[in-house]
């Protein structure tokens, strides 16, 4: 274990947090709200201990090796959240650190949660960095920082496969730095596109960035208390609705377009089985909340925004989908344990590991009837390893015995079954909002303290995929010798 | 460069550690899912797993826009049609390794047929290794040019020589028995040099000489260079590296004798080389080898298949004090405790196979996409590269006489192949079309023979 190493690594990540505040801090002198000097200070303080471990701790070896690359993962995102909570606290808009720490998290790991009840009377630097967070965090942070500072990726695929969601991570390029750096292009320019688009729809500037950064990331935060459905804009609704989808595809898909593989790029088992629940989901909440809207167009609007907002563990509403039938929410509270594909910003289980699952199953089956037959499972005509299946199944049981148990421990406050549970596999899958009383309109400033140190910590761990943060617990890692 | 490394075995793994060490940009290839999961946790490079042979996964890892395309599986087969696959896909270079010695009888007719573009032979690579060692134990560069006929390489210049304080044009006026090299380069200090007619060696110079084989050690014995003086070397093990070692050898008069137990492969040993004394026997049965006067020989050379019985003998051989004792071991990691045990000299067939495309790749990166240069090596640091051209009969210098033709300072044509005859130039000779010219000159960018003129004169 080489702690210089990941101290180092962490410094950088710290040097490139209080970088990352310029924007924020831009906005914020732009409006003149009082928030610039929250900004200043929390760079400060960030610098102090980023900068020293950055110049004055060498690293001991270059070899990341898997177990350097999961303490690194781990312990960055707890550091970068705990420092990135600052601003909330210097400008006043937290009272509580635990309240800045939930809302930091919320961001970086694109879940779009929130504990503010009003938002719109915040000061608009705060709001910007809070939606910027989802920018950064959706992509990946650790990501970034090989993209940036190459210096470490000399073997720094461990760190970008800690970070990246999926069960299996691949490269699109050989060398981990131009990798890095290609998929932060490819998610640049669709910001970028998603910026204009919107702008194109009516929306003014800086809704228009808060909400492409909210979509490009998954994430949810809105400048506005009621959300994307604050406009009333059909335009944006419905560009903010394709977008999402577009950010929950596998990155591979633009890889491959970019190469000019045309319509092969998007042959892959787990993109089409995304469209198609996607599709599927939309046209039966539409029939389901056909009553209410009247005519099919407007309910298969609003049905389409959600479900694609669900799905992409995104998080923005139109409505307030509490009030929809139950057949609704059932389905909607399923989209939010599979999420969307790996190797996108999205969280969830991940459309890939279902579809292992089910075929993980079927095989089951097939085995009991004709015991000898040899099985492979195969995607995209590839043969699955049994390690990757392993860990699919593994996943699927951890991921259930942390909302299950995460459920419990958010009924400590006394609320409904449905308000707990879909708020913790909201917290998990990184969703943002979810049923009951953490619906569309509610917040989650109604949990006391130690149930939003929980949720934080799902979030964490929803968006990690759970090794890298439990890894920091596994007593092996902080042992000497090893 | 883009190179793809079809074969993730310890041959594929320890050199795609070397290339992305030098910056170049890998993907690995193997059909063991396994194999690829380590060498993704340790290098930063992109695996892509699936068979070598087919199109599909070599176009997944990119084979129409790779520079070099190196297949190194365990099979020879694989290998060849690997590259021919990558070939026709768009790979610029091809390598592969290829083994069986029933094919290494037609690598001609392989290259051409199948578009490989270079052929690898483990077996003869470590047999060119070991004749290196007890050759010229002295040098740490030896590059060859023409298909082996030529070699370059280096020396330290010691009094002893008796070559130092003269002019290089008088240098054979004062020693008329001196055997005809080319002194190509020389490092004095941190500066490389190309030598001209007045130049004046000094001792303490790294110089590099180039000439055919057998001038080229007669030279090193003028000058009192061979120090080992090796003139006879047992060999246990019948294997393929020791018919190859025993090739390079018999060519150097060199007395032999080689050791195998198995009677069928010794027959066929004597009969391939009727000049090498074969003895039918146990190899580590130190009777038999005090009976066949192992103590009378220079060097021992042990190329049994077993890592253990080479050791056992290689030290037996130390202990009777046979000056050179080389050992074979398939294992890298013995390779440094054999050191530690007074074996000072091992070769491992995989880690000369690595070093041997190592340098192809190297060579490769700076006579990249130019077809008119068949080999380049960079010596000196990098300051000096020696190419080799073929003359074609567009050349604007053709039948005109070297003395004629101003160089541009710090280039040199060394030597000249003509129908597989190696000579040195002198200012009369003429390039005709055809030959093959290898040309020293500090910096880099030559691109064409041509560029190495200046002028040409009318």
């Amino acid at each position: 274990m080489s702690f210089k190493l990941i101290f180092n690594v962490i410094g950088k990540l710290l040097t490139l947090e209080a970088m990352l505040m310029i924007p924020s801090l831009i906005v914020a002198m732009v409006y003149r709200q009082g928030d610039a000097t929250s900004f200043l200070y929390s760079m400060g303080i960030i610098l102090a201990f980023g900068l020293p471990a950055m110049l004055f701790l060498k690293p001991d070896t270059r070899d990341v090796r898997a177990k350097e690359g999961l303490v690194a993962v781990g312990l960055a995102w707890v550091l970068l959240s705990a420092f990135g909570a600052l601003p909330f606290m210097f400008s006043g808009a937290t009272a509580f650190y635990w309240d800045a720490l939930f809302e930091t998290v919320s961001g970086f790991t694109t879940t779009g949660a929130s504990i503010f009840s009003q938002v719109e009377h915040l000061p608009r630097g705060i709001l910007f960095w809070r939606s910027f967070t989802h920018w950064v965090g959706g992509m990946g942070v650790l990501i970034l920082t090989l993209a940036v500072m190459p210096k470490i990726s000399g073997r720094g695929s461990m760190l970008a496969r800690a970070e990246s969601p999926g069960p299996t991570f691949s490269k699109l390029m050989p060398r981990m730095t131009d990798n890095a750096r290609l998929m932060y292009a490819i998610y640049t320019v669709m910001t970028l596109i998603l910026t204009a688009l919107l702008l194109l729809s009516g929306m003014p500037l800086y809704d228009s960035l808060i909400h492409a950064m909210g979509t490009a990331g998954t994430g949810g935060f809105s400048n506005r208390d009621l959300s994307v459905g604050a406009y009333g804009n059909v335009w944006a609704e419905m560009i903010i609705m394709v977008f999402m989808l577009l950010f929950g595809m596998n990155f591979t898909v633009y890889f491959r377009l970019l190469r000019g593989e045309g319509l092969k790029a998007f042959r892959s088992e787990e993109v089409r089985a995304y469209w198609l629940l996607a599709i599927g989901a939309m046209l039966l909440i539409a029939v389901n909340v056909l009553p209410r809207f009247g005519n099919f167009l407007a309910a298969l609007r609003y049905s389409g925004f959600h479900v694609s907002s669900i799905m992409s563990t995104t998080g923005y509403v139109t409505a307030d989908f509490t009030l929809w039938p139950q057949f609704s929410h059932i389905l909607l509270l399923l989209l939010m344990l599979v999420g969307a594909c790996a190797g996108s910003t999205a969280g969830g289980i991940k459309m890939v590991r279902v579809m292992l699952l089910g075929k993980a199953s079927l095989r089951e089956v097939g085995q009991s009837i004709s015991p000898r037959k040899v099985r492979l499972i195969t995607l995209d005509g590839k043969t699955v390893g049994e390690d990757t299946l392993r860990s699919v199944l593994v996943f699927f049981f951890i991921y259930m015995a942390f909302l299950l148990v995460g459920t419990m421990v958010a009924s400590t406050d006394g609320h409904d079954f449905v308000t707990c549970f879909s708020a913790a596999a909201s917290c998990l899958s990184n969703i943002g909002p979810g049923l009951g009383l953490v619906g569309p309109v509610g917040n989650f400033d109604i949990f006391s303290p130690h149930v939003k140190v929980l949720l934080t910590f799902l979030m964490l761990a929803g968006r990690l995929e759970f090794i890298p943060l439990l890894a920091l617990f596994h007593p092996a890692i902080w042992k000497k010798g090893h | 460069m883009r190179i793809i490394i079809i074969g993730d075995g310890k041959v594929g793994h320890s050199l795609a550690e070397r290339l992305i060490e030098e910056g170049h940009e890998i993907t690995i290839v193997d059909r063991s899912e396994a194999v690829l999961e380590r060498s993704v946790n340790t290098l930063d490079a992109m695996t892509v797993k699936g068979n070598g042979v087919n199109a599909d996964t070599l176009t997944e890892a990119g084979a129409q826009s790779a520079d070099i395309v190196i297949a190194v599986t365990v099979s020879d087969e694989i290998n060849m049609l690997a590259c021919l696959t990558a070939k026709r896909l768009g790979a610029k270079y091809t390598i592969a390794r290829i083994r069986d010695p029933e094919y290494n009888k037609s690598i001609p007719f392989l290259m051409k047929e199948l578009l490989i573009d270079y052929i690898i032979n483990p077996e003869r690579i470590a047999a060119q290794e070991i004749s290196r060692i007890l050759r010229y134990p002295f040098s740490g560069n030896i590059e060859t040019f023409a298909r082996g006929r030529v070699e370059l390489m280096d020396f330290r210049l010691e009094k002893e020589c008796g070559l130092a304080g003269t002019a290089l044009k008088d240098l054979y006026t004062k020693k008329p028995n001196l055997p005809r090299v080319l002194f190509c380069a020389v490092q004095r200090g941190n500066e490389a040099v190309i030598p001209k007619g007045d130049f004046v060696l000094q001792e303490g110079d790294r110089v590099f000489v180039a000439s055919d084989v057998l001038t080229i050690t007669a030279f090193f014995k003028a000058i009192g260079k061979n120090v080992s003086g090796i003139r006879s070397v047992m060999i246990m093990g019948a294997s393929r590296i020791a018919y190859y070692l025993c090739e390079m050898l018999l060519q150097m008069n060199m007395e032999i004798s080689v050791i195998e137990m198995d009677e069928e492969r010794a027959r066929q040993f004597s009969e391939m080389l009727p000049g090498a004394n074969v003895i039918l026997g146990d190899g580590t049965d130190q009777e038999l080898l005090i009976s066949e006067g192992l103590e009378n020989f220079d060097a021992f050379v042990t190329l049994s298949g077993l890592d253990e019985e080479n050791i056992m003998a290689g030290l037996y051989a130390r202990h009777l004090g046979v000056r050179k004792v080389i050992v074979k071991s398939n294992r890298d990691n013995y390779l440094e405790l054999l050191g530690a045990i007074g074996l000072d000299s091992a070769v491992s067939t995989k880690q000369a196979t690595g070093n041997a495309i190592l340098r192809t790749v190297r060579a490769r990166g700076a006579a990249d996409a130019v077809a008119a240069i068949e080999r380049l090596y960079r010596i000196i640091d990098g300051e000096v590269e020696a190419l080799e051209f073929v003359v074609r009969r567009e050349d604007s210098f053709i039948r005109i006489p070297l003395k004629d033709m101003s160089l541009k300072p710090d280039a040199l044509i060394a030597v000249i192949v003509r129908f597989g005859q190696v000579f040195i130039p002198f200012g009369h000779d003429v390039l005709q079309e055809g030959d093959r010219v290898i040309v020293l000159i500090k910096g880099g960018g030559v691109e064409r023979l041509d560029d190495v003129m200046e002028t040409v004169k009318a």
